[in-house]
């Protein structure tokens, strides 16, 4: 077996995006689906896919119309609960040549009411790589099915095969279960967060910040118990999108609804974040005051700084942030950074550039290349962010920072220093 | 409906069962899928992707591959790797529901792959639509066919074992399987041995099938080297046994793979129990009221209407069984809710 491949942030700085090599390149080789990054190969076994992301609108139900093997692993979502809301038309070899099945789905909807002791909200139709190849029209069968079922149905488009795509099933599912929302009277005081499939952690300023700026009303699709709530979406004065796969979302509730957005990035340098709510403020007609937080994150930074000097981290990609990017923060508040599992592309090499000046040879390995297999460790590496890192290095302190309540802003850095610094107590502890 | 599940999730499909006879032979394996199907193999079905490695790989099919069949990139990333991992003995493409939908030529892609990397290259048409043991009837009918092709010397006392995987056991070490059995050499295909022993199965004095997967390639070995062949499950789990052995004079049903049900009655003491499998169904080991299970309605009409009072079946069955008031005696089934053993066989 050959070492992992790696290339120093300096040599990819001085290839560019266009000459990256071929390893590097999650198209160009095979994909290993090292255990280290199986939330890439398989959505389903942790955090969201398309499977429970499209059950995030309250009250839904999911029908997955496909061969059985791509529902296979979603038994691993009963045991949060999910087992009750999944239900599952196969498909075999005969189906899949002739199409017939499309005529059974109006049926298998009315059918799956009946073990149900409610009514569903709506009925998920999630869909594969078959009918991604054979061009199905999901809106024509969707309004069979709700005809038959009198239940809304919305598509799920669980498109493998178009991962790479301008907009991939990650960005198309946030799309879907937006889609159940109607045009209504909206209300100056309210505002939505779109992005993610849970809530912000509890702690995060935005909330206050938007307080300060008079927003009496902030939802996200996490936070929504039922669906009346749900369906109060549509009364945003505005949306903020934290993360960019929602964006075509945002630009179809834009379209529809009339609610307009705002991006945001989440960052870990902290003058980056406070630029960021300096330009949110400027965009909504509001001046934030944000030094509490602002002063909170950076003493968690000189804390951690004190209590344990100049720490080496290995950075991963299965995580609550971008590698590079917070590969940058952590060179810039003077730790060192030895090595970066993740994946290169247009959005985060500008941040590689900014490591390389900061950190030339820092390494960078591609999770998905095959030579991973082969990975071991022969540079300096004290702590590890992420599950992935946290995988390579199984005798090392480290945090997975891949919870389901998200990080953001000044809060996002604040936690990230308090529970590393936790994860090396207790590492040291057990060594004792 | 037939084909819908309101009560169950979908069980093992046929490229996981063809995963599990290759996982450890020390090939390079690779999914013919966008990534999902590589996932399920290595998050869900594959409980030893955890503890050994394997060249297991996704082919990261995007949809342009597909529509153009493209399938020389394929098989350049493919000859890549063999030069990443020097040590493989072959090569294995294992197909999934893309290769399906365009009729993907195996046999060509066979011979791309064995030209360009010079290793012999097994390409398994699986599709994902059939259930783990049809996909592990072919990997072990395609390994046998390409490797075993000498007639070597006799070992007395050494067995074979077809059928091991962690899909109908429930380990994923060759001596838990083995330890309840009595013979001095004992070799699971598969598990816990490399493609050596493949190529060396003519040695043994006899094959023992322990699941349906394993009986055609018995039956090619029995033909063509005139190897007798068995059928039995070393395995059962012992309290599953005990439990088994209490029930007196109602009316039992045992679901798993058929040489399992088979075994666990064997157990019984009245030996008076209908076993019935989602899986491969062989008449010949079957008894007359021993049925296959097409579909949860079919399953649950058939417990009402022949009045079962005690069901033996992995845990995943409750859920269908609400409702229903009788016995229930749990019998893990890997492949059915991926739950792994962590008792010892019974003798």
């Amino acid at each position: 077996m050959n070492k992992a491949f790696y290339c120093t942030a300096a040599e990819l700085a001085g290839r560019g995006l266009t000459d990256l090599p071929e390893e590097l390149v999650s198209n160009k080789h095979l994909i290993y689906s090292s255990p280290a990054t199986l939330d890439f190969n398989s959505p389903g076994a942790k955090g969201f896919g398309v499977k429970r992301a499209g059950l995030c609108i309250p009250g839904a139900v999911m029908l997955l119309v496909a061969p059985g093997c791509c529902g296979r692993n979603t038994a691993l979502l009963n045991e949060l609960g999910y087992n009750d809301k999944f239900f599952y038309l196969l498909l075999d070899d005969t189906d899949i040549v002739t199409g017939r099945y499309l005529k059974k789905i109006p049926q298998a909807c009315q059918e799956l009411r009946e073990p149900l002791d409610y009514e569903p909200s709506a009925i998920m139709i999630c869909c594969t790589c078959v009918d991604a190849l054979l061009g199905t029209d999901m809106e024509r069968v969707c309004r069979s099915s709700a005809e038959a079922s009198g239940v809304p149905c919305v598509p799920a488009y669980m498109y493998a095969l178009t991962r790479e795509k301008r907009l991939p099933p990650m960005g198309l599912v946030r799309r879907s279960i937006y889609s159940l929302l109607e045009k209504q009277e909206r209300v100056r005081s309210e505002c939505n967060l779109l992005g993610y499939f849970t809530a912000l952690e509890d702690g995060c300023e935005l909330y206050e910040l938007l307080y300060q700026a008079g927003i009496k009303t902030v939802r996200e699709i996490g936070r929504c118990t039922d669906f009346a709530e749900y369906k109060a979406m549509s009364r945003a004065n505005f949306s903020i999108v934290l993360n960019a796969e929602a964006r075509a979302a945002a630009q179809d509730m834009h379209e529809r609804l009339g609610i307009p957005f705002i991006e945001l990035t989440r960052l870990y340098r902290l003058d980056k974040i406070r630029n960021q709510y300096r330009l949110l403020g400027q965009a909504i007609g509001a001046k934030f005051d944000d030094s509490l937080w602002y002063d909170s994150a950076a003493r968690a930074i000189a804390e951690f700084r004190e209590s344990f000097g100049d720490v080496h981290f290995a950075v991963g990609e299965c995580m609550n942030a971008d590698s590079f990017e917070l590969a940058l923060a952590l060179t810039e508040y003077g730790f060192h950074v030895s090595e970066i599992y993740g994946t290169i592309g247009e959005r985060n090499f500008v941040y590689l550039k900014k490591l390389a000046a900061r950190s030339p040879e820092t390494r960078i390995y591609s999770n998905l290349s095959p030579t991973m297999l082969g990975y071991e460790r022969d540079c300096r590496i004290d702590v590890c962010i992420g599950s992935d890192a946290a995988y390579y290095h199984r005798d090392l302190p480290g945090i997975p920072f891949s919870e389901e309540e998200q990080p953001f802003g000044y809060r996002g850095v604040e936690l990230i220093f308090r529970r590393l610094a936790q994860a090396i107590r207790e590492h040291s502890e057990v060594k004792v | 409906m037939k084909k819908l599940l309101k009560a169950l999730s979908p069980f093992a499909p046929d490229d996981s069962g063809a995963c599990s006879v290759l996982y450890e032979l020390g090939g390079i394996v690779v999914i013919c899928d966008a990534g999902g199907c590589a996932g399920n193999v290595c998050g869900f079905d594959e409980p030893r992707w955890h503890e050994k490695r394997s060249a297991l790989f996704s082919a990261g099919l995007r949809d342009m591959d597909a529509i153009l069949g493209r399938d020389e990139r394929l098989v350049k990333k493919l000859a890549k790797v063999c030069t990443q991992v020097p040590e493989a003995a072959f090569t294995a493409v294992i197909g999934t529901p893309v290769p399906a939908v365009i009729a993907t030529d195996f046999h060509a892609l066979e011979r791309m792959a064995e030209k360009q990397t010079g290793l012999p290259c097994i390409a398994l048409n699986t599709d994902g639509t059939k259930y783990y043991d049809k996909g592990a009837e072919k990997a072990y009918c395609a390994l046998f066919r390409r490797f075993a092709r000498e007639k070597l010397p006799v070992k007395p006392g050494k067995v074979g074992i077809l059928g091991a995987t962690p899909l109908d056991t429930g380990f994923t070490h060759a001596r838990d399987i083995v330890r309840a059995m009595n013979c001095t050499e004992a070799v699971c295909f598969g598990l816990d041995s490399s493609l050596d022993e493949i190529r060396r199965v003519t040695e043994c004095e006899k094959l023992y099938v322990i699941a349906p997967s394993g009986l055609k390639a018995a039956q090619e070995l029995h033909e063509h080297f005139g190897i007798p062949y068995e059928t039995g499950f070393p395995c059962l789990p012992p309290e599953v046994v005990a439990q088994a052995k209490e029930i007196r004079g109602s009316k039992t049903l045992i679901i798993h793979q058929q040489i399992a049900a088979n075994a666990l009655r064997e157990q019984m003491e009245d030996r008076n129990a209908d076993c019935a499998t989602w899986f491969l169904f062989s008449p010949d080991l079957a008894r007359e009221q021993d049925f296959r299970i097409t579909g949860e309605d079919m399953l649950l009409e058939t417990i009402r209407d022949r009045g079962y009072e005690v069901i033996i079946a992995d845990n995943a069955f409750r859920r269908l069984l609400r409702g229903w008031e009788g016995t229930f005696i749990p019998f893990a089934h890997h492949a059915v809710s991926a739950e792994l053993r962590t008792d010892t066989c019974a003798p």
